[in-house]
């Protein structure tokens, strides 16, 4: 069931996630189409997040933003007073500015590899962080090492976190150790998305992709072919995984395997290596006495693709 | 005991595939040309500009055979198809004779266990070249001849390409080889495909095709939407007029026709009955570019509506990504909710490439379902034939007897 609705507020708003903004001159939604938008929300009983460009919006756009409850995605780079959710991808930003922010940082995977030991500073500061590696489908068997190792290091960072008293929330390490369910992007089953053109899309990504992908408009409603793709019970892998946290990012599934309830090799493999680590942070926090008492323990795997086991529910 | 409530560890009507589907499928399209313009003919990109040069049928066996690793099959089958495949002999027997010594070579685990397997529109079948590389080859071939039936229902759609009025029919050209064809493979089947024009013929062209020697007929209807209104109701009355000359005539003791099988018509479970249909993705196939698709269907010449499906090519190899959501595809999650609880499920087949072609968006994840009413159709005659044929047999004795050497439809790959 729809739960949520994106709103992207101009051509070249902040990229939240995968996706890369291939959009550059500034194109802000029709005041119009932004209160259509806003009116099919309520009808529906949508949440609203509405995601800002970084130039200031006209007045008249934020008084009719305010007519709705929502939450707003701002980059860092912009003015992002208020906002619910800052998101930058500059590993140079001033993290004094994120205090007790909710923060997704995206990163490709060679910068992540760079930089990660200045994540400390990060998680000390927000309240919540998210790390987006952008170009995960590239990570091969050697990154795959690496990746491990990082998220060790990282893990016995977040660790001193907790014993000094503290509750990071950090999206590759502690979600999975709370969560008792998938917990994805969900993108075409629980969140669509309106673009600057009054079209729907099933995430941003599909807008900027190029080619028209839109899944019905506002003149006609929404129109998602082949829906029940996007649910969890049409991917005969992901149904069947234990990494949560996952994205289960649709638009990479459709962009490495062609099918939108497919993922890749490695978005599985980087999930599990996140997954894992989790596992062993909770171990090790539950050693030094009681931590998450009425969670599981997450169970030791013995592979990194759930698709390796595949062939024993075909 | 009830007719149909036979049990069914002692029916064998279905021979098993080759290895018992343990083997690996690996098709060359060496052209895409054809002498003949069939009308039902799902090669909508056939052309006579796309031939296999050497060059890339000897990069696709390298790269294959040497990555014996990605392809664990404890057999091989090397299939050529087309267009017309003989069209290319002298291609198709280089590339067998390079096959054959590099498996040798390299002590691969194929050498002993591979066969060459041909679908051929027969026309060719008895010239030198055709005839010498069947004698070199004999022991690993495998050869069927398609031929729709009588002469007005294989004439009605197996005609010769170009403009010519009237058009002309290519069954004399294809018959003249069918003995020749017999006496080098004696068990040999044809494969019919029924189109919605073909229905007035099936009966008499399935009795036409035994009488030319041919024991074994593999029929099935096309998958694509076709259908007129009625169809099914005429291809009932066909089968059931068909049950009856089988039985009458007392062909069941000897021949097969894949119409009726004691395995259709059944609820299936959806939890231990889930697996797909469709063997796309465990089979390779390889087109003159040196493209790698999961199926043939998914070739763009194939293709009506969508774009092609390549899972690699000769140079950088298979992309395994491509191939996992053949590898994971089910049943139920491909299937509508009809589909799911359909009462008469088992026997019901689909082509994952025509499921891709038909479907809503660019998925293999959606079933069409062109082809239900003449499903069920069939299944009523089935029922019909196989309740008349046992009591028939019950009424004479020879109902054990029949258990025991009952003739053996091969399963149709596609
Ligand atoms: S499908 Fe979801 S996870 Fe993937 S880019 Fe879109 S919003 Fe992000
Ligand atoms: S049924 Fe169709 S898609 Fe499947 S293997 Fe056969 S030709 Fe290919």
């Amino acid at each position: 069931m729809l739960q949520y609705l994106v709103i992207l507020l101009d051509d070249t708003s902040a990229s939240f996630c995968h996706y890369h903004v291939t959009k550059s001159t500034p194109r802000l939604m029709p005041l119009d189409t932004l209160k259509r938008g806003i009116r099919f929300g309520m009808i529906e009983n949508l949440m609203i997040q509405f995601i800002y460009p970084n130039h200031a919006l006209p007045q008249e756009y934020l008084e009719v933003i305010d007519t709705i409850d929502h939450s707003d995605i701002k980059p860092l780079a912009g003015d992002n007073a208020d906002a619910d959710i800052i998101v930058t991808d500059n590993w140079e930003s001033d993290v004094s500015k994120l205090r007790d922010a909710v923060v997704v940082l995206r990163t490709c995977w060679a910068q992540f590899r760079e930089h990660y030991s200045q994540l400390n500073n990060w998680l000390a500061v927000a309240k919540r962080l998210n790390v987006v590696v952008t170009d995960v489908e590239r990570l091969n068997d050697d990154d795959r090492e690496q990746y491990k190792a990082i998220l060790e290091t990282l893990s016995k960072e977040v660790e001193k976190l907790y014993v000094e008293g503290k509750s990071p929330q950090f999206n590759l390490l502690t979600d999975r150790m709370v969560l008792t369910e998938m917990n994805n992007c969900n993108a075409g089953d629980t969140t669509i998305t309106l673009a600057p053109d009054g079209k729907f899309y099933i995430c941003p990504a599909f807008y900027y992709d190029g080619e028209n992908q839109s899944v019905g408009d506002l003149d006609n409603g929404l129109d998602i072919k082949n829906r029940q793709l996007y649910s969890l019970d049409h991917a005969p892998i992901c149904r069947k995984c234990d990494a949560w946290q996952c994205r289960r990012c649709v638009w990479l599934n459709r962009k490495t395997t062609l099918e939108v309830n497919t993922p890749g090799h490695e978005q599985c493999v980087a999930a599990h290596l996140e997954r894992n680590a989790s596992r062993d942070l909770m171990l090790s926090l539950r050693s030094r006495g009681t931590f998450l008492p009425d969670k599981e323990e997450i169970k030791e795997l013995t592979y990194l693709d759930p698709f390796e086991i595949a062939t024993q529910w075909n | 005991m009830k007719n149909n409530q036979i049990k069914p560890n002692k029916i064998r009507e279905n021979a098993s595939p080759w290895q018992g589907g343990i083997a690996k499928s690996i098709t060359f399209i060496v052209t895409k040309d054809c002498q003949l313009a069939c009308k039902y003919c799902y090669l909508v990109g056939k052309n006579e500009k796309e031939r296999m040069k050497w060059p890339v049928a000897k990069a696709a066996i390298d790269y294959i055979l040497s990555h014996e690793e990605m392809f664990p099959e404890a057999s091989v089958t090397w299939d050529f198809i087309g267009g017309e495949p003989f069209l290319e002999i002298d291609l198709i027997d280089q590339i067998c004779d390079y096959l054959k010594t590099e498996m040798f070579r390299l002590n691969h685990h194929w050498f002993n266990s591979y066969r060459f397997s041909f679908s051929t529109n027969g026309i060719n079948y008895h010239t030198d070249k055709v005839q010498a590389f069947i004698k070199k080859n004999i022991t690993h071939l495998s050869i069927g001849i398609t031929i729709d039936g009588t002469r007005a229902k294989h004439d009605l759609n197996r005609i010769w390409k170009g403009d010519a009025q009237p058009e002309r029919g290519s069954y004399d050209d294809v018959v003249r080889n069918i003995p020749l064809w017999l006496e080098q493979f004696p068990n040999a089947g044809t494969k019919v495909t029924i189109s919605s024009a073909d229905i007035p013929y099936i009966c008499e062209s399935v009795l036409h095709l035994y009488s030319l020697g041919i024991h074994e007929v593999n029929i099935n209807c096309v998958f694509e939407d076709v259908w007129q209104e009625g169809d099914d109701k005429r291809f009932e009355d066909q089968l059931m007029q068909l049950a009856d000359a089988i039985i009458d005539g007392g062909y069941y003791a000897n021949y097969a026709c894949s119409f009726f099988s004691e395995y259709i018509g059944k609820p299936l479970d959806p939890v231990n009955e889930n697996q797909n249909w469709c063997g796309a993705g465990k089979m390779l196939s390889i087109d003159a570019a040196g493209n790698f698709y999961p199926c043939t269907r998914f070739a763009a010449y194939s293709l009506r509506e969508k774009r092609p499906i390549i899972i690699g090519n000769v140079r950088d190899g298979i992309d395994k990504n491509k191939l996992r959501p053949f590898l994971t595809l089910d049943r139920m999650t491909q299937s509508p909710d009809k589909c799911k609880t359909c009462e008469v499920a088992s026997g019901c087949a689909w082509c994952q490439g025509e499921n891709y072609d038909a479907a809503a968006t660019p998925t293999i994840y959606q079933r069409a379902t062109a082809i239900c009413l003449m499903h069920k159709a069939r299944v009523r005659a089935n029922n019909y034939y196989w309740n008349k044929l046992y009591r028939k047999l019950e009424l004479e004795g020879s109902r054990e007897d029949f258990e025991k050497n009952k003739p053996q439809v091969k399963p149709i790959d596609c």
